[in-house]
């Protein structure tokens, strides 16, 4: 099995660190991973601008002779995925990974509670869970790989992100990033958690942008990817 | 002002109890959605039998024509909203009306019906409560179910000269004093949310009745609808109305589900409206003439809900707005595909499955001008070598540049701190 990283370019740029602990992650689940280092965006910030973008030639050049693809975020993948490309169905967001295709379960069996932030790509583009919208049986392939217990926030709703609508419309997407804290930290998840709660979440992105907002308003908190819990956990 | 000003306006004054309310009924709609085992499946068909009729539009109109005629209603053919009022005036003239009832109809406040009968001396009573409290505010509706969701009980005592805010109260108030209005008109006007095209029916929902007393108590009944509301048969109407209300409000069906043929006691009259529809099915849009207006896409936004129908300025707002709205007008609605973060809630709720995101993502690129400097750095984000030069500028501009381009982040949160290696160096 040839697996190919791929490096959101915010990450890339960013979180350094998400990357570097994907990367052992997979590695140290067995994973044959390579990172091909001339890589660059997956288009995202283009097309959702309203522009043209020449995605699909770049990224199959790199990525079309791996048999996966694994991605960081749930965004970037589904954007790849929409493209329609060559590369579109091997390219999977590293928990759909962790799941679907190495079908691991519960690899943090034994930690306290996490808070989990469903990100509405991973939710409402690749199905990673069950939206509240639809009327399928409950399901959250996050919670099946972290197997501890999990607390999620009472509405399945948008932390007010959306990468270029937080530029445009940065009250409001600030107004819904403080409300999504508020509801991860409601006073029943809170009732569980000893210590500082821990948000996690498979996109670096909504949890950059809710960690902002927190810092803004005082919120205590501590943000960490999905990949670098997992690697704790597997440490 | 555009959307993102409107919004803090909004949201400051009205937006949490706004959003609570709307939540509230996106909660009802999702238990009355799940206790319809088959809901996915039924949106699926609902999906194919949309399809197929922007497919097979024009087939279907003559059909309708054809069948309504049949019936004994008299049908017309208004190609945009100029020729739709300029009939509707004819008719009512022809009557000598001087006063007609009108229920809730989005077509009649996209022809502008209202201020145009106005001007023509002949006064519009809005009949639907809601609708009636923004007529009387002097305002369009915010909402296209739920028109006055953005007033408070006490918004509505004031227009009533009312100290008494209770609800049933100024309810019971309002209702005496339509009454009043539909006893006396001179014709009805109503809208429709569905025309069945092998029977020539129109079909009315409304929760309030009042769509029937204006079509039944005055000699004179006009319907005023888009071309798009037609579905092939009564099997596919059984169909649309299990999911409408369900979807709208969380109501098993509407309180008044009204299938109107010829009218006993008068004339009963269809505008059929264009009004740029067919040229929509030309486009890149065209999925949007699927749309029931339940108004689900409205409630469940996360946007919407917090900066209220008329941030958007358009007669239909949140996301089918927001698609519908830069047809109409590309410079005015430009900033409206954007009011949207893509969370894709829209498109899961929606009941014959519009696919918002793309469709968004497409008119953000249809208002958008092409922009060379934008096309250089498209393109250099794609080599590793530019990326890596842009890396190399943005971690050599100072903080406070970095905030000032970056406004609308800075100036509510903080941006995150650069770190000073990449991971691929």
């Amino acid at each position: 099995m040839k697996t190919a990283l791929f490096v959101p370019c915010y990450i890339n740029e960013l979180y350094p660190d998400v990357a570097r602990d994907t990367a052992i992650l997979l590695r140290n689940l067995g994973v044959n991973l390579e990172i091909p280092i001339n890589q660059t965006c997956c288009s995202q910030p283009f097309l959702n601008s309203g522009y043209e973008s020449s995605l699909p030639d770049n990224f199959n050049e790199i990525f079309e002779k791996y048999d996966y693809i694994i991605s960081p975020s749930s965004s970037c993948t589904a954007t790849i995925r929409e493209a329609e490309i060559k590369s579109s169905n091997k390219t999977f967001e590293l928990v759909e990974f962790l799941h679907d295709i190495l079908q691991l379960r519960n690899l943090l069996k034994n930690h306290p509670p996490i808070i989990l932030h469903n990100s509405c790509h991973s939710l409402r583009a690749l199905l990673e869970g069950s939206p509240s919208e639809l009327n399928i049986p409950y399901f959250n392939k996050i919670k099946n790989v972290i197997g501890c217990r999990i607390l999620e926030a009472k509405r399945d709703e948008c932390c007010g992100f959306g990468g270029i609508f937080s530029v445009k419309e940065g009250f409001l997407s600030y107004i819904m990033g403080k409300s999504k804290l508020e509801d991860l930290l409601n006073e029943d998840n809170l009732k569980e958690i000893k210590t500082t709660p821990i948000i996690t979440g498979v996109d670096m992105s909504c949890l950059m942008h809710l960690e902002s907002v927190a810092k803004k308003e005082n919120i205590k908190a501590k943000f960490k990817h999905i990949s670098s819990l997992l690697l704790e956990g597997i440490q | 002002m555009k959307h993102q000003d409107l919004a803090i306006k909004f949201y400051k004054e009205k937006g949490k109890k706004h959003d609570k309310a709307l939540w509230a009924i996106r909660q009802k709609r999702d238990k009355a959605i799940k206790g319809v085992k088959e809901w996915e499946i039924l949106r699926r068909e609902a999906s194919e039998i949309k399809d197929y009729v922007i497919e097979n539009l024009k087939e279907l109109i003559d059909e309708f024509i054809k069948n309504a005629k049949n019936e004994g209603v008299e049908v017309y053919f208004a190609k945009d909203a100029k020729e739709h009022n300029e009939i509707v005036l004819k008719l009512l003239k022809e009557i000598n009306a001087k006063k007609i009832v009108k229920s809730k109809s989005m077509l009649t406040e996209e022809c502008s019906l209202n201020e145009f009968l106005e001007k023509n001396e002949i006064n519009v009573i809005d009949t639907d409560l809601g609708e009636r409290i923004v007529q009387l505010r002097g305002e369009k509706p915010s909402h296209i179910v739920l028109p006055a969701i953005h007033t408070t009980k006490e918004d509505v005592a004031k227009i009533l000269n009312e100290t008494n805010t209770d609800p049933t109260y100024l309810t019971r108030k309002m209702r005496a004093l339509l009454r009043k209005e539909f006893l006396s008109a001179d014709a009805g006007i109503s809208g429709a949310n569905f025309l069945v095209a092998n029977k020539g029916y129109a079909v009315v929902c409304t929760n309030e009745g009042n769509a029937d007393l204006g079509a039944i108590l005055p000699p004179l009944h006009i319907i005023s609808v888009g071309i798009e509301k037609i579905i092939p048969n009564m099997k596919d109407l059984g169909l649309f109305l299990r999911m409408l209300a369900r979807n709208a409000t969380g109501q098993a069906i509407t309180t008044y589900s009204t299938i109107f043929g010829k009218k006993d006691n008068g004339k009963r009259i269809i505008i059929l409206v264009d009004n740029g529809r067919f040229e929509r099915l030309n486009t890149k849009f065209k999925e949007t003439l699927k749309c029931i207006r339940c108004s689900a896409c409205l409630t469940t936004c996360p946007v919407f809900r917090r900066s209220g129908g008329h941030s958007y300025r358009y007669i239909i707002p949140g996301p089918i707005g927001s698609l519908l709205a830069p047809l109409k007008d590309k410079n005015e609605y430009n900033d409206l595909p954007f009011a949207c973060t893509l969370c894709g809630s829209c498109e899961m709720v929606c009941p014959v499955k519009i696919p918002f995101s793309k469709q968004l993502r497409e008119m953000r690129k249809y208002v958008t001008n092409e922009n060379i400097m934008v096309k250089i750095a498209e393109k250099s984000m794609h080599s590793a070598t530019m990326f890596k030069l842009f890396s190399k500028i943005i971690r050599l501009t100072p903080k406070p540049i970095l905030e000032k381009t970056l406004n609308q982040w800075s100036q509510y949160r903080a941006l995150p701190a650069i770190p000073k290696e990449r991971f691929i160096k």
